[in-house]
């Protein structure tokens, strides 16, 4: 199961109204807990939440549009502008910054190409870096999750 | 023909765009706002880029996120729609230097028609009519006198530094004339502390008229026709009506001719409109030029028989201007609403919020470009404009009461619409004489606001 599924099982959970989700099979164990509002109703889809014989299915039907609010755990850094996303300076460098690591606000994280310009983009949070969201090399828009961090 | 266009625009208009581009076998790319994710235009668009927050000079306006975001998509050209910008000759020459066609005139003919004083002097020179005017300012009574005497009573005495109705004067006579000149003067040199004035023609009940103009990169320049759009509240157009109540065979190809004389002066290319404004005894004067297509073209469309959004994309790559448009005749009448999300009985304050029910008229003759749709929530940060109603018929008083027909179908809850009131206009006696002028709407509103439920 891949972090894209996992991130349509959130958002499912949540458009549902599901506080929590356990599944086991094969070797593999996951479970889900979404903080749910008191305000959304408390009810559970009869419909099954993933179809589990084709999982490449779990795609959304939108346009590559920003993803609608999955539940973020903890901070994103978000892009500020449209190009094309490089986690490092230049292709032969090591990447700006390593799952693990400690960031400031001043830290730049990664550079954005736009209309021929490398911009450098700095975090302006601070936190652990858990996962690293946008892609080397591909194009990024604006608002878009590069970094989550805790 | 282009493989790939990116939409600069949003709402109605980026839906029209697409539209054009499905059926000419071109992808689509739309940008968007944040709030915007859930419009219409991002939905039907092959691709898709979210290029910023909802502020419009954060996103729309943002020429770097744009240009980005043409490049990321790989995209052969821009059509800017209309605001935002469409007008923005610094735009088109981003464009041409990216290598991207801007789907619309040259950045240079939007800088000379852009300018109202650049514009009025290239019709000028075109011998197109202007409204006359002191070429600069009143020296004394002496010279105001003599300058009205030769544009011809009535004239307007206004301030330079003017504005809100302030330090101007109507003058229909010299006792009168000699009055407002000191008044004026006065007024606005305790407004503006400038007291200095021009004179300039006025126009008595005047009609706003605008002549559709559209040039290939040939050199070809043809026009489709006017559109009255005299019916306006504080300056914003609320109905159009093509052809205009007024118009006769030979003043139309008076004025298609000035238009056209005037285009091929300044190597104009795609669409453009003229807009004049003409007296009761079929006087035109020059006002401003539009170098891009309008809000209202869908009445042209209608009764050309021309796909206007299409041909724009067409003319821009390279194609000449078809045998189709070039021969197009006027058949019937059309007239468009447009439907704002505003409250007629408070002051056409807008309303944004969410649309709950939404049942769009049809049947033979109507057409609805609109964006809304049944549950779309409408975004506080843009014009209140959600819907156009087209009404097509053969005859004036058949597409007015076809236009009252579907306006009478239109269900949207949910938000206050200015449907009533249109409404209202469409079963007035003298809209439907088709005697009106400028003034009309402000002085139907004087009586209060008349709602058709």
């Amino acid at each position: 199961m891949d972090i894209k599924e996992i991130r349509s099982l959130i958002d499912l959970m949540k458009k549902n109204g599901v506080a929590v989700f356990k599944m086991e099979k094969e070797g593999f164990k996951i479970t889900l807990k979404t903080a749910v509002s008191s305000g959304s109703p408390q009810y559970i889809s009869t419909q099954p939440l993933v179809q589990w014989n084709e999982p490449s299915s779990i795609t959304d039907a939108a346009p590559t549009a920003a993803p609608a609010d999955p539940v973020v755990v903890g901070i994103e850094v978000k892009s500020p502008m449209v190009g094309t996303f490089y986690d490092s300076p230049s292709p032969e460098s090591p990447a700006f910054i390593a799952v693990g690591q400690e960031i400031t606000p001043d830290t730049v994280v990664c550079i954005i190409e736009a209309m021929k310009v490398m911009n450098e983009v700095k975090a302006e949070v601070s936190g652990t870096v858990v996962e690293i969201c946008a892609e080397n090399g591909k194009p990024v828009q604006y608002g878009q999750a590069l970094f989550r961090l805790k | 023909m282009f493989k790939k266009i990116l939409i600069a625009n949003r709402g109605e208009i980026a839906l029209r765009i697409i539209r054009a581009c499905k059926e000419l076998g071109v992808q689509s790319v739309a940008i968007y706002s944040e709030p915007d994710i859930h419009s219409l235009h991002v939905q039907l668009a092959d691709e898709a880029i979210c290029i910023g927050p909802a502020a419009s000079s954060d996103s729309y306006l943002k020429i770097d996120r744009i240009i980005s975001a043409a490049e990321i998509a790989d995209v052969d050209a821009i059509h800017p729609g209309y605001g935002f910008l469409a007008e923005n000759a610094h735009f088109a020459d981003v464009c041409d230097s990216c290598n991207i066609k801007f789907i619309g005139p040259t950045a240079q003919a939007i800088r000379m028609m852009g300018d109202k004083n650049s514009a009025r002097d290239c019709a000028r020179a075109s011998g197109v009519p202007i409204s006359p005017g002191s070429d600069g300012i009143i020296a004394d009574e002496a010279e105001a006198l003599r300058v009205a005497r030769k544009i011809g009573y009535p004239v307007m005495i206004k301030a330079v530094a003017g504005g809100g109705g302030r330090g101007m004067r109507i003058a229909s006579n010299e006792g009168s004339l000699v009055q407002g000149y000191h008044a004026a003067r006065m007024e606005a040199e305790k407004a503006f502390g400038n007291g200095a004035v021009y004179i300039e023609k006025f126009i008595v009940n005047p009609h706003h008229i605008e002549f559709q103009v559209f040039g290939d990169q040939h050199g070809r320049v043809v026009h489709l026709g006017e559109r009255d759009c005299s019916l306006q509240r504080r300056n914003q157009k609320i109905v159009e009506e093509c052809p205009s109540p007024l118009m006769t065979p030979e003043l139309r190809k008076k004025m298609g001719d000035a238009s056209i004389k005037l285009c091929e002066s300044v190597g104009y290319q795609n669409a453009g409109t003229i807009e004049y404004l003409v007296d009761d005894a079929g006087n035109f004067y020059f006002m401003e030029m539009n170098t891009r297509i309008q809000v209202e073209h869908p009445i042209t469309e209608e009764v050309y028989g021309c796909d206007l959004v299409k041909h724009q994309i067409q003319i821009a790559a390279g194609e000449h201007l078809s045998d189709h448009v070039i021969n197009a005749q006027p058949r019937g009448h059309a007239i468009e609403c447009r439907i704002n999300a505003e409250d007629p009985e408070k002051n056409f304050q807008p309303c944004p919020g969410n649309i709950d029910l939404y049942y769009a008229p049809g049947g033979r003759g109507i057409r609805i470009d609109s964006h809304a749709y049944a549950g779309y929530p409408i975004p506080p940060n843009y014009d209140s404009m959600i819907a156009k109603v087209i009404a097509t018929a053969s005859n004036r008083t058949a597409c007015i009461n076809r236009m009252s027909r579907a306006l009478g179908e239109y269900m949207i809850t949910g938000i206050k619409t200015t449907i009533p009131f249109q409404q209202a206009i469409m079963q007035n006696s003298d809209f439907r004489r088709g005697a009106y002028h400028t003034g009309f709407v402000e002085s139907l509103l004087l009586k209060g606001v008349p709602t058709v439920r």
